[in-house]
């Protein structure tokens, strides 16, 4: 019985869910503003070489996102969103979706980010579980990977001259 | 085919279901087997064997009077594949939200630098 429930609890979280824990050199607050603050958002959100030219997050629980990210290319992928939990500075919950031609959901995801300080570094783990998808949503993702791959070369000067700009605000 | 994807991610989204696979993960078993560690009738299991079926995600098996039931591997993977695509998207993100917060790092840094001067030139007034 106990082995059974060993192995239940292993396919708990597994490959069809994605966790990813990356460690930030910067204070939890600082971390969390990142994630909160439109203006902020709109520096990073994205692919490598794309912006964001509609940033808009109504932060409060049931308060929507919508950011449109511009690829390198041009072509835009719009996707809209709803915060779930708002627990400053630790915790952040939202539902994200990426939108078609028609303004129709592809696929829905919920996001989890947790926030946990270090030795004043912030160790972010992001835990998304698909709600639902359509067969257009792999598309979406592989288009978006095609936009970034043409452009890494003008990266580096692409974020010096964001970077630049937006720490005065 | 179509939204073969939503399907399968619905069935995923149920603990009972992903437990269920993960038993089948070591291999085939019967529904009363798989019933066994859950505090659930039979009919609610069926249930949720159905769903998986629909989702392509188990296969009965015919030839046994007890129709064993057993892993699809191919649904799986297409969500593997698709889960590794979204990872990719949020490893960019993070790589771009480090730059950021490096950035405004040096510059609090710098502002701070600056305040301190500024401090001192006015003391000097």
């Amino acid at each position: 019985m106990s082995a059974h429930n060993a192995r239940i609890n292993a396919g708990a979280s597994s490959e069809w869910d994605l966790v990813m824990t990356r460690e930030f050199d910067a204070p939890r607050e600082l971390a969390f503003k990142a994630w909160t603050d439109a203006r902020q958002v709109a520096q990073w959100w994205g692919p490598k070489g794309f912006a964001n030219p509609v940033c808009e997050l109504d932060v409060r629980v049931g308060g929507a996102i919508r950011i449109h990210m511009r690829a390198p290319n041009g072509v835009v992928y719009p996707m809209t969103g709803v915060f779930q939990e708002i627990d400053e500075p630790e915790r952040l919950v939202f539902v994200s979706s990426a939108l078609d031609d028609q303004g129709k959901s592809m696929f829905d995801i919920r996001n989890v980010v947790s926030f946990v300080e270090q030795h004043g570094k912030t160790v972010l783990t992001l835990q998304a579980r698909v709600i639902s998808a359509t067969a257009q949503a792999p598309q979406y993702l592989q288009g978006m990977e095609m936009g970034w791959a043409q452009t890494l070369d003008r990266l580096g000067a692409y974020l010096q001259s964001t970077t630049g700009g937006r720490a005065k605000g | 085919m179509n939204d073969r994807l939503s399907e399968t991610f619905g069935a995923l989204a149920d603990p009972t279901r992903r437990a269920i696979l993960a038993r089948l993960s070591s291999g085939e078993a019967s529904v009363t087997e798989l019933a066994q560690p859950f505090a659930m009738s039979m009919p609610a299991i069926s249930k949720h064997l159905k769903v998986l079926e629909r989702a392509g995600l188990i296969a009965r098996g015919r030839e046994a009077q007890w129709r064993p039931c057993r892993l699809q591997a191919r649904p799986l993977q297409d969500v593997a594949a698709w889960v590794e695509h979204y990872r990719r998207f949020w490893e960019d993100s993070f790589d771009r939200l480090g730059d950021y917060l490096l950035e405004l790092k040096k510059q609090d840094s710098k502002n701070k630098k600056k305040e301190k001067k500024h401090v001192r030139t006015q003391r000097k007034d």
